[in-house]
C-alpha cells in the first residue's frame, strides 16, 4: 500500500502532464520532507507533566543547609529532621518521601535551576513561553511538541502521536499546525467503540476496509484504509492492555495518578503515541499558585506528585516498559525565596525539573541557584529549559531539536541510550 | 452499479486547461447520473437527503448546479431569523457554534454556509484570543455576508474586524510602534502566500496601517497615530494607507492564483497541486473583479469538476462527515453535543488552531480520529444516547419504497455513496444487512441503524 510520487502523480489525470508538483509544493505531500524527521525507530515515549500555577521550587528540592532558605522562609520553612535528604545541602519535602526513594533507586533525576530568558511574571505569559518554547516571538501559533509531531513522517503517521491526557482545556504545548492531538481521559476514548447487537461489527469493518479496491489509483483512500485497520487493530489491543492491567497495578486515589494510569496502559498497548502530557494543579492559574497560606496545600500538591509519579514508575517496572519512558515535569515559574507576609509567596524564576524513567545516568544534574544572587526576588535560572526540551527531543524521542526550537541548543547528558 | 466517468485519453489533452475548465455537459460517454449528483452535493453542499439526489439528477448539471449557487427560495429571510437567534441566544461561542451547526444543516444556501466555513478557516479566527462572543458572532456573519461575494470586500473588511485584530494581537498600532501581527497575516495567508512579499513588504504596510485600534471592543481610528510618511509597498511608493495596502496586495498576480490554489483544493481535490497553467486562467479571471461566486461556479461546472481527476479526491471535514449523516437522514440533532464531537475529531468551530487554519486533507485522520468518527456515527445513528435517536434510517428507506431488508440497505448505499463503491465491497457492505443478529437487536429498524454504521464507517464514506 505504499505510493511513490508517480504513483500521486498518476491518479488525478491519467497520462496529462498537466498536474505535477509545483515548486509551490503541496502541503500535503512535501510537508513530511521538513520539519523534525524520526531519526530511527526508536519506540521511546515522553509523558510530560505539567504543573499549573508556579510551584515552589525551593520548598521542594529544600536547600536546608543554607542559611538563606530559614531566613527567607520564617512561616514556610520546612524543618530539616522532616525533610528527605538528598545529600548534606538539599533534600525533598517532607511530602515526597516516595521521591526519595525513587532517586536513589536511580528512576528520578534533579535538573536544577532550569527557567527561561524574557522570564514573564503574569500565568498566562509565562506558560505560553514555556509551551511556546520561544522566548522571543509571544505570539508564536504553536507548542513545541505540536511543532514536533507535525515533523513526524513515516509509514506510522496514521497513527496518533500525541495525546493529552486530563480534563482541563488541551496544553498549548500541544497546539500543532497540521496534526489533530485528541485529549482524553480514559483509554477508551481512543477505542472504535463495540457495536451494541452487533460483536463483529469492528473485525467486520476492518475486514471491509481491507478489501482490495479494484482499479483505483486514490492515495487519499488507502489512507483511509490503512488508518482503518490501524483503528481497529489499536482498539483491540487497547482494550487487552486495559484488562491486563487495570486490576493489579495500585494507584492512589488522585487526579494525577488516574491519568498516570491511562497513560502507562496506553504506552502497554504499544500503538505508537510516542508523546503524552498531562497536568496537576487544574489548569487556569493553577493550583501551586499560593500567594497565601501555601503551606498545607502545597504539601497535598507535592504528595499527590511524588505519589502518583512513583506509581506509575512502579507499574512500569513490572514489565519493563519504563525503560521505554521518560517522564518530565515543569512548571511555569518557580516563585519568590523571600516570603510575602501572608505565609505565601510570590511568582519567581528558576525552578527544579524532574525526570523519571529507567534510562538516566545522573541523580542531581546542576547546581542549587545561589539564594543571594537574585533577580527582583526570584532565584537566576543556570540552565536554559529549552536545553531540557533538546534532551528529551534529541537523546530520548530522537527527533530533531534544531528544527522545533529553531536554534541548537546543548542537549543535557543525563540519559543513558 | 454507475461508473463515474470514462476516462477517454482524447478528452483529456495535456497542456489544455481550456478543456478542464470548460462546462461539463453530459454525453453518453459521461453521463449526468447519481454519482456525479452525490459529488456535487459533498462538494458544494453538506450532502443531501433523496428527494434533493433525484431533484438534481432529473434537473441536470445546469440546472441542479444554478439551484446551488442561486437557490430559487431567498435565503436571506432564512439568515436574518438566524442572526437573530444567535444574538438572542449567544450567551458563550458554544451556543454559537451550535446556532451555526444548525443553520448548516436547515439552511436553503448550503453552498453559502460552505464558503463561510471556507473563510472561516482562511482567516482562520480563534475565539480563545478574542474572548468577545459577540464580536465573533458579528465576525463570522461579516464572511457569511461576502463568502459568496468580493474577495476585495472580504479583505477590507476583514481588515477593519475587530475580532480580528484581536485574535492576531493587532489590536493596537501605533505610529512609533508599528503592529506587523495583521500585516503578516494579510500578506501571507490571507492574499499572496509565503515567498511573494517580503519582510520590508510587511514593515511597511504595519506602517500603512498604524492609527487603527480595537477599544473595549470597537474599532478606533486615531488619527495622529497615523504615520502618513511616504512607504514603499511590493514596489509601489506612496504615503499608503490600510486600505492601499490592500489595493496594491490584489493587484499582485500571486494573490489571484494562492486563493484559486486552495479554492482547488477546497472543491476539486487534495491528492495534487495544480501546475501553474491549469491555475493561470482562473487566477487572470479572478485578479479582474475578484468576484468569488463567479470563480466558483466555473470550478463547481468544469470537466475536471466531474472528472475522476476529482471525484472522491478530498477526505470530509469532520463538519462534512458528520453533516452528511445528518442530512441524508432528514433529521436534526442537538447541534450542541455535535459542536463538541466535532471538536474532539478537530474541527472546533470558532477556533482554528492556528492562523493557517485548519490544515485538512490527510491530517483530519488519525487512528484516534478514526475511532472518533466510528463512534460519531454510533452515536448519531443509535437509537438512544447523546443524540436521541432523531435519525432513523429506517424511516428514509420506507419512504423511498424499500420494503425488504436488502432492498432498504441498496437504497441507504445510493443515498450515501450513490454506487460509488468496488463490486466486491459493495457486496460485502450489503452483506452485513444480510447477517443474523442476535436475539437483543434482531429488528428491522435496529439492523438498518447498524447497516447505516457500517456504511458511514467505510473509507470511501470519509472521501468527499
Amino acid at each position: 500500500m505504499s505510493y511513490t510520487r508517480r504513483d500521486f502523480l498518476k491518479g488525478a489525470l491519467g497520462a496529462s502532464t498537466l498536474l505535477s508538483f509545483a515548486p509551490a509544493a503541496p502541503s500535503l505531500l512535501v510537508r513530511s520532507a521538513m520539519g523534525a524527521p524520526r531519526r530511527d525507530d526508536r519506540n521511546t515515549v515522553l509523558v510530560v507533566v505539567q504543573l499549573s500555577g508556579g510551584n515552589d521550587g525551593l520548598n521542594t528540592v529544600v536547600p536546608y543547609a543554607d542559611d538563606e532558605y530559614a531566613r527567607n522562609r520564617p512561616t514556610l520553612r520546612l524543618p530539616t529532621e522532616e525533610l528527605h535528604k538528598i545529600d548534606s545541602l538539599i533534600g525533598f519535602h517532607p511530602r515526597m518521601g516516595a521521591f526519595l526513594q525513587l532517586y536513589k533507586d536511580g528512576f528520578l533525576s534533579i535538573v536544577q535551576g532550569v527557567g527561561c530568558p524574557n522570564q514573564d511574571q503574569s500565568h498566562e505569559v509565562a506558560m505560553r513561553l514555556w509551551h511556546t518554547a520561544d522566548p522571543d516571538h509571544p505570539n508564536r501559533q504553536t507548542g513545541w511538541l505540536g511543532r514536533t509531531v507535525d515533523g513526524i513522517r513515516g509509514p506510522n503517521r496514521t497513527n496518533a502521536p500525541a495525546v493529552f491526557v486530563g480534563s482541563i482545556a488541551q496544553p498549548f504545548a500541544l497546539n500543532a499546525k497540521d496534526v489533530i492531538v485528541p485529549s482524553i481521559r480514559l483509554p477508551g476514548d481512543l477505542v472504535a467503540a463495540q457495536v451494541p447487537g452487533q460483536p463483529d461489527d469492528r473485525s467486520q469493518s476492518k475486514r471491509i476496509a481491507e478489501l482490495p479496491r479494484a482499479n483505483r489509483d486514490n492515495p487519499l483512500l488507502d489512507s483511509l484504509r490503512q488508518c482503518a485497520t490501524n483503528t481497529y487493530d489499536n482498539s483491540r489491543r487497547i482494550e487487552a492492555a486495559a484488562q491486563t492491567t487495570a486490576n493489579t497495578a495500585e494507584y492512589p486515589p488522585y487526579g494525577l495518578a488516574g491519568h498516570l494510569r491511562t497513560v502507562a496502559q496506553l504506552i502497554r498497548a504499544d500503538i505508537g503515541i510516542r508523546i503524552f502530557f498531562v497536568e496537576l494543579g487544574g489548569g487556569g492559574i493553577g493550583g501551586f499558585d499560593n500567594h497565601a497560606n501555601q503551606m498545607g496545600n502545597h504539601c497535598a500538591l507535592l504528595h499527590q506528585l511524588s505519589e502518583s509519579v512513583a506509581a506509575f514508575v512502579h507499574d512500569l517496572r513490572r514489565d519493563k516498559a519504563l525503560d521505554r519512558v521518560l517522564l518530565m515535569t515543569f512548571s511555569e515559574f518557580g516563585r519568590t525565596v523571600s516570603e510575602n507576609g501572608r505565609r505565601g509567596t510570590d511568582h519567581g524564576a528558576a525552578a527544579p525539573v524532574f525526570l523519571a524513567g529507567g534510562k538516566l545516568k545522573t541523580g542531581l544534574v546542576g547546581s542549587h541557584p545561589n539564594l543571594t544572587d537574585l533577580d527582583s526576588g526570584a532565584l537566576k535560572f543556570k540552565i536554559d529549559f529549552r536545553r531540557v526540551y533538546a534532551t528529551v527531543l534529541d537523546r530520548w524521542l530522537g527527533f530533531e531539536s534544531r528544527t522545533v526550537l529553531d536554534g541548537q541548543f546543548e542537549a543535557l547528558d543525563i540519559l543513558s541510550v | 452499479m454507475a461508473v463515474l466517468v470514462n476516462r477517454s485519453a482524447a478528452e483529456y489533452q495535456p497542456g489544455d486547461p481550456g478543456w478542464l475548465w470548460a462546462a461539463y455537459e453530459p454525453s453518453t460517454q459521461r453521463p449526468w447520473n447519481l454519482a456525479q449528483a452525490g459529488h456535487l452535493y459533498r462538494r458544494a453542499a453538506f450532502g443531501a437527503p433523496w428527494d434533493e439526489l433525484q431533484q438534481a439528477l432529473s434537473d441536470g448539471p445546469q440546472r441542479a448546479i444554478d439551484k446551488l449557487l442561486r437557490p430559487q427560495t431567498d435565503p436571506a429571510a432564512f439568515n436574518r431569523e438566524h442572526d437573530e437567534y444567535e444574538t438572542s441566544a449567544a450567551g458563550s461561542v458554544n451556543e454559537l457554534r451550535a446556532w451555526w451547526l444548525r443553520r448548516m444543516i436547515q439552511t436553503p444556501h448550503p453552498l453559502l454556509e460552505k464558503m463561510t466555513l471556507f473563510w472561516h478557516s482562511h482567516f482562520a479566527a480563534n475565539a480563545a484570543n478574542v474572548n468577545d462572543v459577540r464580536l465573533m458572532q458579528r465576525h463570522v456573519r461579516l464572511l457569511r455576508s461576502q463568502a459568496l461575494g468580493s474577495f476585495r470586500t472580504l479583505l477590507q473588511e476583514i481588515s477593519r474586524d475587530p475580532a480580528m485584530l484581536l485574535w492576531l494581537g493587532a489590536d493596537a498600532n501605533r505610529k512609533a510602534l508599528p503592529n506587523e501581527n495583521y500585516a503578516r497575516p494579510l500578506m501571507d495567508a490571507f492574499s499572496l502566500g509565503s515567498g511573494n512579499y517580503t519582510q520590508k513588504d510587511v514593515s511597511e504596510a504595519a506602517r500603512a496601517c498604524t492609527g487603527w485600534f480595537v477599544l473595549r471592543g470597537q474599532l478606533r481610528r486615531i488619527d495622529r497615530e497615523h504615520d502618513d510618511g511616504g512607504k514603499t509597498i511590493l514596489g509601489q511608493k506612496g504615503n499608503f494607507t490600510c486600505d492601499d495596502v490592500i489595493r496594491i496586495v490584489l493587484e499582485q498576480p500571486a494573490a489571484a492564483q494562492t486563493l484559486v490554489r486552495k479554492l482547488y483544493r477546497f472543491l476539486i481535490s487534495e491528492t495534487e497541486e495544480p501546475q501553474a497553467e491549469l491555475i493561470a486562467p482562473l487566477a487572470k479571471s479572478f485578479a479582474k473583479d475578484y468576484d468569488i461566486l463567479k470563480l466558483i461556479e466555473t470550478m463547481l461546472r468544469s470537466n475536471l469538476f466531474f472528472s475522476e481527476a476529482a471525484y472522491r479526491r478530498r477526505i470530509k471535514c469532520p463538519v462534512e462527515f458528520a453533516l452528511g449523516i445528518v442530512r441524508g437522514l432528514e433529521g436534526m440533532v442537538s447541534t450542541t453535543q455535535l459542536a463538541q464531537d466535532l471538536a474532539n475529531l478537530g474541527q472546533n468551530l470558532y477556533h482554528l488552531p492556528t492562523v493557517n487554519g485548519w490544515t485538512g486533507g490527510l491530517h483530519w485522520i488519525n487512528s484516534a480520529t478514526y475511532a472518533g468518527r466510528h463512534n460519531l456515527a454510533l452515536a448519531l445513528l443509535q437509537s438512544s444516547g447523546p443524540y436521541g435517536g432523531k435519525l432513523n434510517p429506517l424511516l428514509i428507506a420506507r419512504k423511498h419504497g424499500a420494503s425488504t431488508p436488502e432492498s432498504a440497505a441498496r437504497s441507504l448505499l445510493d443515498l450515501f455513496l450513490q454506487g460509488g463503491l468496488d463490486a466486491g465491497v459493495y457486496d460485502a457492505v450489503l452483506k452485513t444487512a444480510q447477517a443474523p443478529a442476535d436475539s437483543t437487536g434482531n429488528n428491522f429498524e435496529d439492523r438498518l441503524r447498524r447497516f447505516t454504521h457500517t456504511v458511514a464507517t467505510l473509507p470511501e464514506f470519509n472521501l468527499a
